[in-house]
């Protein structure tokens, strides 16, 4: 199997969806012949044409919108919102025309809207967003977010294939520094949770980036055995894997790279709480960034993402229960 | 000027269009409109004997632009229908019946309880139903339009816009994109005089027609309240489409007779101006020219009257939705099966349908 | 290398526009670089002398790397008051880090939730016990076991904070039940390491090697001294057998702890039939030991890799060979062993499976004669016969036992038995 960065990961499954299928096209700012801000298209407007890969206006709200409408007539595009924080400008067709059609009339919108994701690289407060939550609380959106380069080709794809508006969080702090075997041709990943590593004494349930801080963490910490757990998808969200891992481990450490108030953390801690209280030996911790803007300078930066750290440090706190 | 809300002496008498109208087309006008007024108060007084719940909207005096603009669509064209333009989904074929379900929520309405109102779009007739953040459909329309460009289909997309929504980004957004991208788009403005409460000087300083212009494409003024000019505004505009030309603004300006929905008395409009508004009825302006051809038209007020009635009947014997299936449909399951072909009634489509 | 946009990691310096010894403006051009993305220009950070030249054209280095040096006059014609400026420092190593960081304020500091959000008295870490025996909550988890096993929690002594009671507590305490119930539970033995075969995955966090060559360090010389020497001494030959940890899967999930303290058992009973393998060769000289003096492997990540020494093993059962490996596995990290807990072992086992490997070809541990390598437990498909000799195909945790032996001190048939024994005693583990 060929070793890929994420972000090449990303762009070969693009391609390879976008070959094997004519009604997959791309849309967004800058990624026809320029090949897109972070590179994922480079080399598509050649292959594909400036008609499969399109140029836009600088119209995040329409970009949404447009690709609904191609949607409803037989497409599946694929648009590029430059930075996952420029969705707050399409917000009202993501998540009051593309996620309520279904529900409404029946009608599907096979949208797949690709949201790079993430900070730790003074990035400031429009450009290190992680909006995933957002989506998760508007009915009718899927929400994946890989942390792996073969989870993040075979998730593109099955966010293509599928029927429904799905959000794809592609985290940008891993686009280059994240490499891994990515299986040649088109294959999906299923949007459920993946055992990044078994343990028993402890579980730390994260995605994204922060499964690799969380890998990092854990790796040897005193000696204990802990379970990491990649959710890959938070919509829908893999309630058994997440309860079976509660109920082998008992303690469990909760990771979100966003701001902690009604993050996907607080969802699966809520759902530990409903449905997992008898299998807890111990309070369900969160680490997450706190209610701040991710500011711009370094130290500040340092001081409101996860890190490893602080995982660390909960996961002992946690242990010594 | 931008409060001028009569149209000027240009555009105030375009001649009834015969040259592509037959005479069956001109009586089907007519009859969309009563149709759609006769639906909309027949469910009026439903709503008022608590039947429809919720509140309740119509198009009252504004039937021209929808039947209109829609009677010039192929059937292949798709729609996006906005909550006063009932007409368009009967030019399309949706049946009164399950319209009067739509409105009164029931399990064998349009969108089976999900939305009420005009809120709907049948799929399988090639319309999509509006949100109520306007003018958001504009946007969808839109890519509609891309699509057929990307796969070089001669087919056209078009939605309705309020004066209103105007004002909001996704106008411009769609406007902008649709020039540079030159699609296969008509959007229709229809200018009504008020947004809710809020009067035209209150929301543009320039009238949105002349912004066409601006973004690099024809905007063209219409009167909203004669349906063959309609029809005809917007004939010509898929004929541009078509032709690869691009979009085309109509602007159809009317008058809404009625309040924002049926708990606004609309105090907030002079008396003088729904007077002189109701003497340039659209049905009433139909009626004499039909008549003209010779048609009984009381007795096709009978029959539109009796159809009107026996779909409501029906209606209100629908079942009211299971609560049990309040949480199945969120998501597709299955295949994405896209927009379905429309009814076109206009004679030209039947023609070519039938050759 | 400075960092060209977000996702960057590395870039490549095309050209210098100075050389060392050249005189360059602040803002000037110093150099360009390359990255996958853009070409750019690089602004000298400073005016002085170029010093050093530290990445040469055509070098690709990661982002952060300083790439030269300038030295900057502070004073006039004070040539040695120099200070070097980096190009491309770290964001780590600014000069001017904000205020924010030097001295953070109680309003300006973000608060993070990092700590467990449960109610925890400030006094607990150093009054926490004799306060818990008073008013003692217990988890969800330890209740349903206690419920269910009929357990009176406050004979259990905790371990946990202040006292609390833990379920592994509980487990122990279970365990421990049906001799002496009123005596003190046992510690609960932390397992060294996963118990199950874990993912591999390298995580893009760990800091990258710096640029050129290192020293190994000490450690590490002496490991490698070590294994060297050991392959050059010892005839090395390495046989397989595959186990059924089916039994094995259920006792350690009883008591909590990891399938190697089991095998560490099974090879000591093993080594009591078969003391040819617990042996020292030194030489011609070889050397049969009646006591099991078990070496187990502890990885220290990084840094290297240490062998202590469980004394007198075959007096231990398998939950007090988890509680030594536990021990010696922290002391070991903690660099507390002293020169006694390494020497004097008569058979090695290591236990990369831990790790999800499958098969290794182990290195022994000299003067002894064979090492045992557990390999991870993993589920597969393997054929079974039942007792009236029909064949099914089950599903069965089962691992590869490697063993590495010296073929000067003994043959393979010897060999062969051994592990046939090990793998008798596994697979007839009876979860108790």
């Amino acid at each position: 199997m060929p070793e890929m960065t994420y972000l090449q990961a990303i762009s070969d499954g693009l391609r390879e969806v976008m070959r094997a299928d004519d009604r997959v096209f791309v849309m967004g700012e800058d990624i026809g012949a320029f090949g897109g801000a972070f590179k994922v298209t480079d080399g598509f407007f050649d292959e594909f044409g400036e008609g499969r890969v399109m140029d836009t206006p600088l119209a995040e709200s329409a970009i949404i919108g447009t690709a609904v409408g191609a949607a409803v007539v037989g497409m599946r595009p694929v648009c590029e919102m430059q930075f996952a924080d420029f969705i707050s400008c399409g917000f009202d067709q993501l998540v009051n025309v593309a996620g309520k059609m279904h529900y409404r009339q029946g009608l599907a919108v096979p949208i797949t809207v690709r949201l790079p994701t993430g900070g730790g690289f003074s990035g400031g407060p429009f450009h290190s967003q992680n909006p995933e939550a957002w989506f998760m609380h508007s009915p009718g959106i899927k929400v994946v977010a890989p942390a792996t380069p073969e989870d993040a080709k075979g998730l593109l794809i099955s966010a293509i294939r599928d029927p429904n508006p799905v959000c794809f969080c592609e985290h940008k702090h891993l686009y280059r520094r994240v490499k891994g075997e990515v299986p040649a041709g088109v294959y999906e990943t299923p949007m459920r949770a993946r055992v990044a590593r078994a343990g028993s004494d402890l579980v730390v349930i994260a995605y994204g980036a922060m499964v690799w801080s969380a890998l990092d963490a854990t790796e040897d910490l005193d000696g204990a055995c802990i379970e990491v757990l990649d959710l890959r998808s938070l919509v829908p969200l893999d309630e058994d894997a997440i309860l079976d891992s509660v109920a082998r481990c008992s303690k469990v450490v909760i990771v979100d790279e966003a701001n902690a108030t009604c993050a996907a953390g607080a969802q699966v801690a809520a759902l530990i709480a409903e449905r997992a209280f008898e299998y807890l030996d111990g309070p369900v911790v969160r680490v997450a960034a706190p209610d701040v803007p991710i500011p711009f300078s370094p130290p500040l930066e340092r001081a409101v993402l996860p890190q490893a750290d602080d995982i660390k440090e909960a996961c002992r706190e946690l242990l010594a229960y | 000027m931008a409060t001028d809300t009569t149209l000027g002496s240009r555009a105030a008498e375009i001649p009834a269009t015969g040259e592509h109208l037959s005479s069956d087309d001109r009586v089907a006008l007519l009859r969309y409109m009563l149709l759609m007024r006769g639906i909309e108060e027949r469910a009026m007084s439903l709503y008022k004997q608590g039947r429809v719940p919720g509140s309740f909207y119509d198009g009252f005096g504004q039937e021209a632009v929808s039947t209109g603009a829609a009677f010039a669509m192929g059937p292949a064209d798709r729609l996006c229908v906005l909550h006063r333009d009932l007409a368009a989904h009967l030019v399309r074929g949706v049946t009164p019946a399950r319209i009067f379900g739509q409105y009164m929520g029931r399990a064998g309405g349009v969108t089976g309880g999900r939305e009420g109102n005009v809120h709907f779009g049948d799929r399988e007739l090639g319309c999509v139903g509006m949100v109520s953040m306007l003018p958001d459909m504009m946007v969808v329309a839109t890519g509609m339009a891309m699509a057929f460009r990307l796969r070089g289909e001669a087919r056209c997309a078009l939605t309705w816009v309020g004066d209103g929504a105007t004002s909001r980004g996704d106008f411009h957004e769609a406007m902008n994109w649709a020039a540079v991208q030159r699609l296969p788009v008509i959007f229709v403005l229809e200018n009504n005089q008020y947004a809710y409460s809020t009067p035209l000087d209150l929301q543009f300083a320039v009238d949105p027609v002349e912004r066409a212009r601006g973004y690099g494409f024809p905007g063209e003024r219409v009167d909203g309240n004669d349906v063959e000019a309609m029809f005809e505004a917007t004939r010509r505009a898929r004929e541009r489409a078509l032709a690869g030309s691009g979009p085309t603004l109509i602007e159809a300006v009317t008058m809404r007779m009625h309040g924002h929905a049926a708990h606004d008395d609309m105090r907030y409009v002079p008396q003088e101006l729904i007077e002189k508004w109701r003497a340039r009825d659209p049905i009433d302006r139909q009626e004499k020219r039909v008549r003209a051809l010779g048609v009984d038209v009381a007795a096709l007020r009978e029959q539109v009257a009796a159809e009107v009635e026996g779909a409501a009947q029906e209606a209100l014997a629908m079942d009211m939705p299971d609560g049990a299936g309040a949480l199945d449909g969120v998501f597709c399951a299955g295949e994405a099966e896209p927009l379905g072909d429309g009814h076109a009634p206009w004679s030209r489509f039947r023609e070519a349908r039938d050759a | 290398m400075p960092q060209m946009g977000v996702s960057m990691a590395e870039g490549t310096v095309v050209g210098w526009h100075k050389r060392v010894g050249d005189w360059v403006e602040a803002e000037e051009t110093i150099c360009e670089i390359s990255t996958d993305k853009i070409d750019s220009e690089v602004p000298a950070p400073a005016t002085g002398r170029v010093s050093e030249i530290l990445v040469e054209p055509e070098q690709t280095v990661p982002v952060g790397t300083v790439l030269a040096r300038i030295a900057t006059d502070a004073g006039a014609g004070d040539r040695r008051s120099k200070i070097a400026q980096q190009i491309g420092r770290h964001p780590e190593e600014h000069l001017d880090a904000p205020a924010a960081q030097a001295e953070p304020s109680a309003e300006t500091e973000p608060a993070r939730p990092v700590a467990p959000h449960a109610p925890e008295p400030a006094q607990a870490r150093t009054n926490g016990a004799s306060a818990h025996r008073e008013r003692r909550a217990y988890s969800p988890v330890v209740q349903r076991i206690a419920a269910s096993e009929g357990v009176d929690l406050s004979r259990v002594s905790g371990t946990g904070r202040g006292g609390r009671v833990s379920k592994q507590d509980v487990l122990a305490f279970l365990q421990q039940r049906g001799g002496d119930v009123s005596s003190e539970p046992a510690q609960p033995s932390a397992p060294p390491q996963p118990s199950e075969p874990p993912l591999h995955i390298e995580s893009p966090y760990v800091e990258g090697p710096g640029e050129g060559p290192q020293r190994l360090s000490r450690m590490r010389r002496s490991i490698a001294e070590h294994m060297v020497r050991s392959l050059h001494t010892a005839a090395h030959c390495t046989s397989i057998v595959e186990a059924d940890f089916s039994g094995v899967e259920s006792a350690r999930r009883a008591l909590g702890i990891t399938h190697l303290p089991f095998v560490a058992r099974a090879v000591i009973d093993a080594l009591r039939v078969h003391p040819d393998l617990n042996a020292t060769l030194d030489g011609e000289s070889l050397t049969l030991h009646r006591a099991v003096h078990l070496g187990i492997a502890i990885s220290l990540g990084r840094d290297g890799l240490i062998v202590p020494v469980i004394r007198d093993a075959h007096e231990l059962a398998p939950e007090g060979l988890a509680r030594r490996v536990s021990e010696l596995a922290e002391r070991a990290r903690a660099g507390e062993l002293s020169h006694d807990d390494v020497r004097g072992g008569t058979f090695t086992i290591t236990n990369p499976g831990a790790f999800g490997t499958l098969a290794s070809t182990p290195i022994i541990n000299q003067p002894q004669v064979a090492i045992l390598d557990l390999e991870a437990v993993v589920k597969r498909p393997v054929v079974v016969t039942d007792g009236a000799g029909r064949d099914s195909i089950a599903i069965r945790p089962m691992a590869y036992l490697c063993l590495s032996w010296d073929h000067r001190a003994l043959d393979g048939a010897l060999a062969a038995r051994f592990l046939a024994t090990v793998r008798a005693r596994i697979e007839s583990w009876e979860s108790s």
